[in-house]
């Protein structure tokens, strides 16, 4: 008996806990609408880009809500077994899918998460913003696409918007920025079979021999590869003078560029921005001087109207990782669809809008004014900013100023801002 | 010779063939690529070890152990947190740290290995056979799960204490030597041969060959069948943990499901050499992680586990018995 009384009160405490949960928030008059964000939070990049989500909504909270409505958060995780997993992030769509609270999404984070969930996305009209997806081939039908955007949205109305450009930018700025800065002029090619990885390591390579260079191409895959010596000596003996790894930290791309040392060959190593992470710093270990890696946008740092919001970031978020290569275009991805979702209220006389109507006033956003530039969206969902960061791995002697995420064990190795190139303007 | 023996058998000399033709070819880079691979066997060696002991004894392949080996590196990278060393010169802590880490690591992965045992696997002892394999499996994502927990999901670091950089390694005919590869495959070798002398040489050796022959007649002989079972898994554990600490300050980089892809090659090993034959899985880690670096360079990496598994697969189907041949009694 006394057992069955601890579970009536235990019983009874957690409807209490929930009860108090369910009560917050919704203070503003009209309710609340709900906006999800898909990241692979067990990584430091899927973290910190949640968090430039978990800030707008805050900011914009605190001054009010959007057209009389709280926006109510929620992040939703899609790593399995330490990770990004399409599946996750199709099962965490269709979660938000089956509350019509939900009106739109940010993220998600890895190009073959977006591909997954597009498809079931597209038919119910529900708005997507990713701040970080850079495969070219789910916004534009290219040549050498595997798939193709039309057939993502099943004939819907497009409903996937970026704030970054893609790989078919992102590959050859580094390309370039290897061949005429770097003077690599012979490279090995590694890519780690996934959408992104196979993507952006083939746009590279394109470039490269472009330019002149010749290219030896090599993948692994994570499930089976723990020793990549014997492909970066395969590299080496090709002539190689440097190496590019088309892949991100969480499918190991960085440790190659420490077993490179263990060889004794220590070159440039450099990629997108799937290896501009605080792990991949890590794993390089004593060889993460001599990588440099792409982002597929502007830097905010370098922005002069973004400083006072980077400022206000660190203050909200005080941690040494919080802050990443993608961190303030989640923040404007935030903010150009709570700006869609204000107009939608509008053209729903004030009450709470259909995702239809978020998805329409989305795609005619103009001269959205965010903290990484003021832009627009084509008819794909592209932004009109093609804009591309080089970043290198350096020592600094103040972390908390670099420009670009540093690592955890090596706390004073951070990528810092390079150059950029502007593809907008033929720069 | 039957036909698919005989296809096997031209299989098994095309690759030879290739081989020679780019030792003969290529020899620098057929020399280097074989240091990479003696120096990957060396550490699937002692993993296979493991798996063959336990098989030997109680005929259950035991699916836990690739996960003990990975538990060996975090719990020798947690002790590593108590040394303040430098990772970039090699200095007399360093030394103290390594003499340290090796003997605490073994005998802590031995404990969780008998309780592994105690727990999972003695109760189930006489039930049919593949219950033990369901609870090893279950036993397999436990300590993936706790090493999730413990680390996350991120790679895990560990530090870089084995002498290393410009004083440590050598170029000979234009092959990259390191100090790590000497020193995996000699403590490996040292290992093994540590192994082979208590099996052979002393009391409780025995009475694991007598346990592994016949149970029941060991049994009668007065040996202990539990404390005997126990201190196989014992041993196989201490082999395990070396084994994972050695991959740790090999590759510096660890991660909570390392053991799965490690186990299964490192099974793969054991039946290549002989399931239950000792010296069979020390010699069949060696030539897979040999097999492993040639597929690597000369085939292409994402062939390499199609070649692995095919292995297995091949020595299953045309000679169960492996190279050394099994030293399990028929019953």
């Amino acid at each position: 008996m006394v057992r069955g009384r601890g579970l009536v009160i235990l019983t009874l405490a957690a409807l209490f806990a929930f009860a108090c949960g369910g009560t917050s928030g919704g203070t503003t008059a009209k309710g609340t609408i709900k906006i999800g964000s898909d990241f692979p939070v067990c990584t430091t990049g899927g973290q910190a880009t949640q968090n430039g989500v978990k800030f707008a909504v805050d900011t914009k909270n605190a001054a009010g809500g959007v057209n009389g409505f709280t926006i109510a958060f929620t992040g939703f995780d899609d790593c399995r077994q330490g990770a990004y997993s399409a599946d996750a992030g199709v099962e965490n769509v269709q979660t938000m899918l089956g509350d019509p609270k939900f009106l739109g999404m940010i993220g998600p984070y890895n190009s073959a998460v977006a591909k997954a969930e597009i498809p079931i996305a597209a038919p119910q009209h529900f708005t997507m913003i990713s701040p970080a997806n850079t495969n070219p081939c789910l916004t534009k039908d290219i040549a050498g696409c595997a798939y193709h955007p039309q057939d993502l949205r099943k004939g819907n109305a497009n409903n996937y918007f970026r704030v970054v450009t893609t790989d078919d930018f992102q590959g050859p700025a580094m390309a370039d920025f290897m061949y005429k800065t770097l003077n690599v002029h012979s490279i090995g090619i590694l890519d780690d079979s996934t959408v992104y990885g196979v993507g952006i390591a083939g746009a590279f390579e394109t470039e490269f021999k472009k330019l002149g260079g010749t290219t030896t191409h090599s993948e692994y895959q994570k499930a089976t590869t723990s020793d990549w010596k014997s492909i970066l000596l395969k590299f080496k003996n090709a002539g190689a003078t440097g190496v590019y790894a088309g892949g991100t930290d969480d499918q190991n791309v960085c440790i190659p560029a420490k077993q490179m040392k263990d060889i004794g060959w220590s070159v440039p190593f450099a990629g997108g921005d799937g290896i501009e992470t605080t792990n991949c710093i890590d794993e390089a270990g004593a060889n993460d001087l001599v990588m440099s890696s792409t982002s597929a946008g502007a830097d905010a740092t370098q922005i002069p109207g973004a400083q006072a919001t980077i400022a206000a970031f660190r203050a909200a978020f005080t941690g040494a990782n919080d802050f990443g290569g993608y961190t303030m275009q989640a923040y404007d991805a935030a903010n150009a669809l709570m700006a869609a979702i204000g107009r939608a209220v509008t053209d729903a006389n004030g009450s709470t809008p259909t995702r239809e109507q978020v998805r329409a006033e989305m795609a005619k956003t103009t001269g959205f004014v965010g903290v990484i530039g003021t832009y627009d969206f084509d008819a794909n969902g592209d932004t009109s900013l093609k804009i591309v960061s080089i970043y290198t791995v350096q020592t600094v002697t103040d972390p908390t100023k670099s420009t670009g995420v540093c690592g955890k064990l090596h706390p004073n190795d951070c990528y810092v801002w390079k150059a950029q190139v502007n593809y907008a303007t033929g720069g | 010779m039957s036909p698919p023996d005989l296809g096997f058998f031209i299989i098994c000399a095309l690759a030879i063939i290739g081989l020679a033709y780019e030792a003969f070819t290529q020899p620098t880079a057929f020399v280097q690529v074989s240091i990479f691979g003696l120096a990957d066997g060396a550490m699937y060696a002692l993993v296979a070890l493991g798996y063959t002991m336990v098989y030997g004894i109680i005929e259950l392949i035991n699916f836990a152990h690739g996960d003990v080996f990975t538990m060996g590196a975090y719990i020798g990278t947690a002790i590593l947190g108590f040394f303040s060393f430098n990772e970039n010169s090699f200095t007399a802590i360093n030394l103290v740290a390594l003499l340290v880490v090796f003997p605490v690591v073994m005998l802590v992965m031995g404990a969780i290995n008998i309780g592994i045992e105690r727990i999972a696997y003695r109760p189930l002892r006489n039930a049919p056979r593949l219950a033990p394999l369901i609870t090893a499996i279950g036993m397999s994502f436990v300590l993936e799960g706790v090493m999730f927990l413990w680390h996350g999901p991120a790679t895990v670091h560990v530090p870089d204490l084995l002498p290393h950089g410009p004083g440590f390694q050598t170029t000979i005919g234009g092959v990259f030597i390191g100090f790590k590869d000497v020193f995996v495959v000699v403590t490996a070798a040292i290992l093994v041969t540590l192994l082979a002398i208590f099996i052979n040489r002393t009391r409780l050796g025995k009475a694991m060959r007598a346990t592994a022959q016949d149970r029941d007649a060991a049994q009668l002989m007065g040996i202990d069948i539990n404390r005997t079972i126990a201190a196989t898994f014992f041993i196989g554990a201490l082999l395990a943990g070396a084994g994972g600490m050695i991959w740790g300050l090999y590759y510096n980089n660890i991660f909570y499901n390392l053991g799965f892809r490690t186990g299964l090659v490192a099974f793969t090993a054991a039946v290549f050499g002989g399931i239950g034959n000792i010296p069979g899985a020390a010699i069949g880690g060696v030539l897979i992680g040999l097999i492993a670096a040639y597929s690597d360079s000369y085939i292409g990496s994402k062939w390499t586990e199609v070649v692995i598994f095919g292995i297995l697969i091949g020595v299953l189907v045309f000679r169960p018995t492996g190279l050394l041949g099994m030293r399990v009694p028929e019953k």
